[in-house]
Protein backbone atom coordinates (compact mmCIF):
# COMPACT_ATOMS: atom_id res chain seq x y z
CA UNK A 1 0.00 0.00 0.00
CA UNK A 2 1.18 3.21 -1.14
CA UNK A 3 1.13 6.79 0.57
CA UNK A 4 -1.97 7.91 -1.73
CA UNK A 5 -3.84 4.19 -0.82
CA UNK A 6 -3.58 4.95 3.12
CA UNK A 7 -4.66 8.30 3.03
CA UNK A 8 -7.26 7.39 1.14
CA UNK A 9 -8.20 4.76 3.74
CA UNK A 10 -7.97 7.67 6.83
CA UNK A 11 -11.03 8.40 7.75
CA UNK A 12 -12.97 4.33 7.29
CA UNK A 13 -9.79 3.50 9.28
CA UNK A 14 -10.31 5.30 12.20
CA UNK A 15 -14.12 4.71 12.02
CA UNK A 16 -13.25 1.26 12.30
CA UNK A 17 -15.19 0.69 8.98
CA UNK A 18 -12.91 -1.33 6.65
CA UNK A 19 -12.27 -5.51 6.36
CA UNK A 20 -10.02 -7.18 8.68
CA UNK A 21 -7.84 -7.39 5.95
CA UNK A 22 -7.34 -3.96 4.68
CA UNK A 23 -7.10 -2.48 7.98
CA UNK A 24 -4.35 -4.45 8.62
CA UNK A 25 -2.80 -3.31 5.52
CA UNK A 26 -3.21 0.59 6.47
CA UNK A 27 -1.61 -0.71 9.89
CA UNK A 28 1.15 -1.99 8.27
CA UNK A 29 2.00 0.97 6.10
CA UNK A 30 1.64 3.51 9.10
CA UNK A 31 3.98 1.25 11.22
CA UNK A 32 6.21 2.04 8.05
CA UNK A 33 5.73 5.81 7.29
CA UNK A 34 5.77 8.44 9.87
CA UNK A 35 3.98 10.95 7.56
CA UNK A 36 1.16 9.00 7.28
CA UNK A 37 0.88 8.35 11.16
CA UNK A 38 1.11 11.35 12.24
CA UNK A 39 -1.56 12.85 9.50
CA UNK A 40 -4.08 9.30 11.34
CA UNK A 41 -2.60 10.66 14.68
CA UNK A 42 -3.72 14.56 14.21
CA UNK A 43 -7.35 13.06 12.34
CA UNK A 44 -7.68 10.65 15.51
CA UNK A 45 -7.57 13.78 18.13
CA UNK A 46 -9.32 15.65 16.04
CA UNK A 47 -12.41 13.38 15.46
CA UNK A 48 -12.22 12.40 19.62
CA UNK A 49 -12.33 15.91 20.08
CA UNK A 50 -15.55 16.60 18.14
CA UNK A 51 -17.32 13.98 19.38
CA UNK A 52 -16.60 14.67 22.97
CA UNK A 53 -17.63 18.13 22.12
CA UNK A 54 -20.74 17.04 19.75
CA UNK A 55 -22.22 14.82 22.46
CA UNK A 56 -22.18 16.48 25.50
CA UNK A 57 -24.80 18.51 26.26
CA UNK A 58 -28.43 16.97 27.96
CA UNK A 59 -31.47 18.31 27.29
CA UNK A 60 -32.15 21.62 29.60
CA UNK A 61 -34.60 20.81 32.66
CA UNK A 62 -38.24 20.27 31.89
CA UNK A 63 -37.82 18.06 28.76
CA UNK A 64 -38.41 14.79 30.02
CA UNK A 65 -41.24 15.62 32.27
CA UNK A 66 -43.12 17.24 29.48
CA UNK A 67 -42.94 14.81 26.79
CA UNK A 68 -43.45 12.22 29.77
CA UNK A 69 -46.77 13.76 30.37
CA UNK A 70 -47.83 13.84 26.13
CA UNK A 71 -46.63 10.53 26.03
CA UNK A 72 -49.09 9.87 29.03
CA UNK A 73 -52.26 11.99 27.46
CA UNK A 74 -51.28 11.05 23.81
CA UNK A 75 -50.37 7.33 23.47
CA UNK A 76 -51.26 6.64 27.32
CA UNK A 77 -47.94 5.83 28.19
CA UNK A 78 -47.81 4.28 31.55
CA UNK A 79 -43.97 6.03 32.23
CA UNK B 1 -39.53 -10.93 34.18
CA UNK B 2 -40.34 -7.20 34.02
CA UNK B 3 -42.76 -5.87 31.78
CA UNK B 4 -41.59 -5.66 28.20
CA UNK B 5 -43.90 -2.73 27.80
CA UNK B 6 -41.65 -0.70 30.59
CA UNK B 7 -38.60 -1.86 29.90
CA UNK B 8 -38.82 -0.15 26.79
CA UNK B 9 -40.28 2.76 27.14
CA UNK B 10 -37.09 2.93 30.14
CA UNK B 11 -34.40 2.00 26.91
CA UNK B 12 -36.24 4.70 24.91
CA UNK B 13 -36.21 7.21 27.34
CA UNK B 14 -32.69 6.44 27.85
CA UNK B 15 -31.84 7.97 24.38
CA UNK B 16 -33.26 11.50 25.16
CA UNK B 17 -30.15 13.44 25.61
CA UNK B 18 -29.01 12.18 22.01
CA UNK B 19 -32.12 12.68 20.63
CA UNK B 20 -32.25 16.10 21.94
CA UNK B 21 -29.29 17.41 21.39
CA UNK B 22 -29.24 15.90 17.35
CA UNK B 23 -32.71 17.81 17.47
CA UNK B 24 -31.24 20.75 18.71
CA UNK B 25 -28.61 21.01 15.87
CA UNK B 26 -31.47 19.78 13.12
CA UNK B 27 -34.00 22.56 14.27
CA UNK B 28 -31.37 25.79 15.63
CA UNK B 29 -34.62 26.03 18.12
CA UNK B 30 -35.36 24.78 21.56
CA UNK B 31 -39.00 25.10 20.86
CA UNK B 32 -38.19 23.23 17.40
CA UNK B 33 -36.16 20.72 19.16
CA UNK B 34 -38.41 19.76 21.88
CA UNK B 35 -41.39 19.01 19.55
CA UNK B 36 -39.46 17.05 17.34
CA UNK B 37 -38.22 14.76 20.45
CA UNK B 38 -41.78 14.47 21.14
CA UNK B 39 -43.03 13.37 18.15
CA UNK B 40 -40.53 11.11 17.30
CA UNK B 41 -41.42 9.86 20.91
CA UNK B 42 -45.19 9.28 20.22
CA UNK B 43 -44.22 7.85 16.92
CA UNK B 44 -42.15 5.65 18.60
CA UNK B 45 -44.68 4.13 21.42
CA UNK B 46 -47.73 4.39 18.91
CA UNK B 47 -45.47 2.08 16.70
CA UNK B 48 -43.20 -0.11 19.11
CA UNK B 49 -44.68 -3.31 17.58
CA UNK B 50 -42.91 -2.63 14.47
CA UNK B 51 -39.49 -2.65 16.65
CA UNK B 52 -37.63 -5.86 16.58
CA UNK B 53 -36.61 -6.52 20.30
CA UNK B 54 -33.13 -7.00 20.61
CA UNK B 55 -32.24 -5.04 17.73
CA UNK B 56 -30.95 -1.44 17.97
CA UNK B 57 -32.97 0.38 19.51
CA UNK B 58 -31.29 3.85 19.40
CA UNK B 59 -31.05 3.17 15.54
CA UNK B 60 -34.52 2.79 15.22
CA UNK B 61 -35.46 6.15 17.43
CA UNK B 62 -33.09 7.61 15.61
CA UNK B 63 -34.51 6.86 12.13
CA UNK B 64 -38.14 8.40 13.29
CA UNK B 65 -36.19 11.12 14.23
CA UNK B 66 -34.46 12.13 10.74
CA UNK B 67 -37.51 10.82 9.23
CA UNK B 68 -39.76 13.14 11.12
CA UNK B 69 -37.26 16.04 10.51
CA UNK B 70 -36.90 15.43 7.10
CA UNK B 71 -41.02 15.44 6.73
CA UNK B 72 -41.94 17.88 8.88
CA UNK B 73 -39.49 20.55 10.18
CA UNK B 74 -36.81 20.94 7.75
CA UNK B 75 -38.66 23.15 5.05
CA UNK B 76 -39.26 25.57 8.20
CA UNK B 77 -35.74 25.10 9.93
CA UNK B 78 -34.28 28.20 10.39
CA UNK B 79 -31.61 28.40 7.59
CA UNK B 80 -28.01 30.48 9.06
CA UNK B 81 -25.79 31.70 6.37
CA UNK B 82 -24.45 28.16 5.11
CA UNK B 83 -21.29 27.35 3.40
CA UNK B 84 -20.87 25.26 0.55
CA UNK B 85 -18.52 22.79 0.32
CA UNK B 86 -18.14 22.12 -3.25
CA UNK B 87 -15.02 24.19 -3.39
CA UNK B 88 -13.51 23.38 -0.40
CA UNK B 89 -10.12 22.59 -1.36
CA UNK B 90 -8.19 19.46 0.11
CA UNK B 91 -6.17 21.51 2.49
CA UNK B 92 -6.25 19.26 5.75
CA UNK B 93 -5.36 20.63 8.87
CA UNK B 94 -2.44 18.36 9.20
CA UNK B 95 -1.32 18.97 5.73
CA UNK B 96 -1.65 22.81 6.27
CA UNK B 97 0.46 22.82 9.47
CA UNK B 98 2.96 20.41 8.55
CA UNK B 99 3.97 22.31 5.39
CA UNK B 100 5.75 24.99 7.90
CA UNK B 101 6.65 22.26 10.73
CA UNK B 102 7.62 19.10 10.76
CA UNK B 103 6.33 18.18 14.39
CA UNK B 104 3.26 17.51 15.77
CA UNK B 105 3.07 20.25 18.47
CA UNK B 106 1.34 22.67 16.20
CA UNK B 107 -1.89 20.77 15.49
CA UNK B 108 -1.98 19.26 18.81
CA UNK B 109 -2.12 23.30 20.38
CA UNK B 110 -4.47 24.14 17.72
CA UNK B 111 -6.55 20.75 18.45
CA UNK B 112 -6.37 21.19 22.07
CA UNK B 113 -7.56 24.39 22.47
CA UNK B 114 -11.21 23.49 20.42
CA UNK B 115 -13.79 25.20 21.89
CA UNK B 116 -16.79 23.58 22.61
CA UNK B 117 -18.51 26.34 21.86
CA UNK B 118 -16.93 26.78 18.24
CA UNK B 119 -17.53 23.29 17.04
CA UNK B 120 -21.28 24.02 18.25
CA UNK B 121 -20.54 27.40 15.77
CA UNK B 122 -18.88 25.29 12.98
CA UNK B 123 -21.66 22.93 12.78
CA UNK B 124 -24.30 25.39 12.66
CA UNK B 125 -22.16 26.61 9.56
CA UNK B 126 -23.31 23.25 7.99
CA UNK B 127 -25.57 22.42 4.77
CA UNK B 128 -28.25 20.51 6.16
CA UNK B 129 -26.77 17.64 4.45
CA UNK B 130 -23.57 17.70 5.57
CA UNK B 131 -24.77 18.03 9.23
CA UNK B 132 -26.91 15.48 9.28
CA UNK B 133 -24.72 13.12 8.42
CA UNK B 134 -22.10 14.22 11.09
CA UNK B 135 -24.34 14.07 13.91
CA UNK B 136 -25.26 10.81 13.32
CA UNK B 137 -21.53 9.64 13.15
CA UNK B 138 -20.49 11.59 16.27
CA UNK B 139 -23.60 9.64 18.26
CA UNK B 140 -21.81 6.53 17.31
CA UNK B 141 -23.58 5.15 14.38
CA UNK B 142 -21.88 3.44 11.61
CA UNK B 143 -21.93 4.01 8.01
CA UNK B 144 -24.43 1.79 7.28
CA UNK B 145 -26.29 2.73 9.82
CA UNK B 146 -26.85 6.45 8.57
CA UNK B 147 -27.14 5.28 4.91
CA UNK B 148 -30.38 3.72 6.17
CA UNK B 149 -31.62 6.21 8.16
CA UNK B 150 -30.93 8.60 5.53
CA UNK B 151 -31.74 6.42 2.90
CA UNK B 152 -28.99 7.67 0.58
CA UNK B 153 -26.21 5.62 -0.48
CA UNK B 154 -22.79 4.44 1.65
CA UNK B 155 -20.57 6.26 -0.86
CA UNK B 156 -22.84 9.34 -0.03
CA UNK B 157 -22.57 9.09 3.69
CA UNK B 158 -18.32 8.53 3.27
CA UNK B 159 -18.40 11.69 0.57
CA UNK B 160 -20.43 14.04 3.23
CA UNK B 161 -18.22 12.73 6.42
CA UNK B 162 -15.47 13.52 4.67
CA UNK B 163 -16.35 16.88 3.48
CA UNK B 164 -17.76 18.00 6.48
CA UNK B 165 -14.85 17.52 8.52
CA UNK B 166 -12.76 18.84 6.45
CA UNK B 167 -15.05 22.24 6.71
CA UNK B 168 -15.01 21.55 10.54
CA UNK B 169 -11.28 21.23 10.64
CA UNK B 170 -10.69 24.59 8.15
CA UNK B 171 -13.12 27.06 10.35
CA UNK B 172 -11.99 25.64 13.82
CA UNK B 173 -8.48 25.93 12.41
CA UNK B 174 -9.88 30.31 11.46
CA UNK B 175 -11.54 30.71 14.39
CA UNK B 176 -8.16 29.37 16.41
CA UNK B 177 -6.40 31.67 14.97
CA UNK B 178 -8.95 34.49 15.70
CA UNK B 179 -8.53 33.69 18.91
CA UNK B 180 -4.94 33.96 18.67
CA UNK B 181 -4.01 30.58 19.62
CA UNK B 182 0.07 30.98 18.50
CA UNK B 183 0.36 27.49 16.50
CA UNK B 184 -2.68 28.51 13.79
CA UNK B 185 -1.41 31.92 14.01
CA UNK B 186 2.37 31.03 12.44
CA UNK B 187 0.57 28.82 9.45
CA UNK B 188 0.16 30.35 6.52
CA UNK B 189 -3.65 31.19 5.53
CA UNK B 190 -5.35 27.91 3.87
CA UNK B 191 -4.78 27.67 0.61
CA UNK B 192 -7.33 30.23 -2.29
CA UNK B 193 -10.33 30.50 0.34
CA UNK B 194 -13.13 29.79 -2.39
CA UNK B 195 -14.61 32.74 -3.42
CA UNK B 196 -18.09 34.05 -3.47
CA UNK B 197 -18.74 29.94 -2.60
CA UNK B 198 -20.21 30.73 0.89
CA UNK B 199 -23.53 31.64 0.37
CA UNK B 200 -24.56 28.93 -2.32
CA UNK B 201 -26.37 25.90 -1.38
CA UNK B 202 -27.79 24.10 -3.88
CA UNK B 203 -24.68 22.36 -5.80
CA UNK B 204 -24.41 18.87 -4.09
CA UNK B 205 -28.29 18.90 -5.29
CA UNK B 206 -27.23 19.18 -8.96
CA UNK B 207 -25.04 16.31 -8.45
CA UNK B 208 -27.67 14.62 -6.83
CA UNK B 209 -25.08 13.65 -4.08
Amino acid sequence: MDCEECRERLYPYLDRELSPTEFEEVKVHLDDCGGCDTAFVVERVFLDQLRGSATSDVAPPGVRERLIVRLRHDVGSRS
Amino acid sequence: MAEPADRFEQQALSYLDALYRTALRMTRSEADAEDLVQETYIRAFRFREQFTAGTNLKAWLFRILTNTFINSYRRKAAQPQTTELDDIEETTLHRRMTETSPSIEPEREVLDNMVSSEVQQALQELPDRFRTVLLLDVEGFAYKEIAEMLEIPIGTVMSRLHRGRKFLQERLYDLARDRGIAAAKAMPRPAAAPKGSARRATAEKKQGA
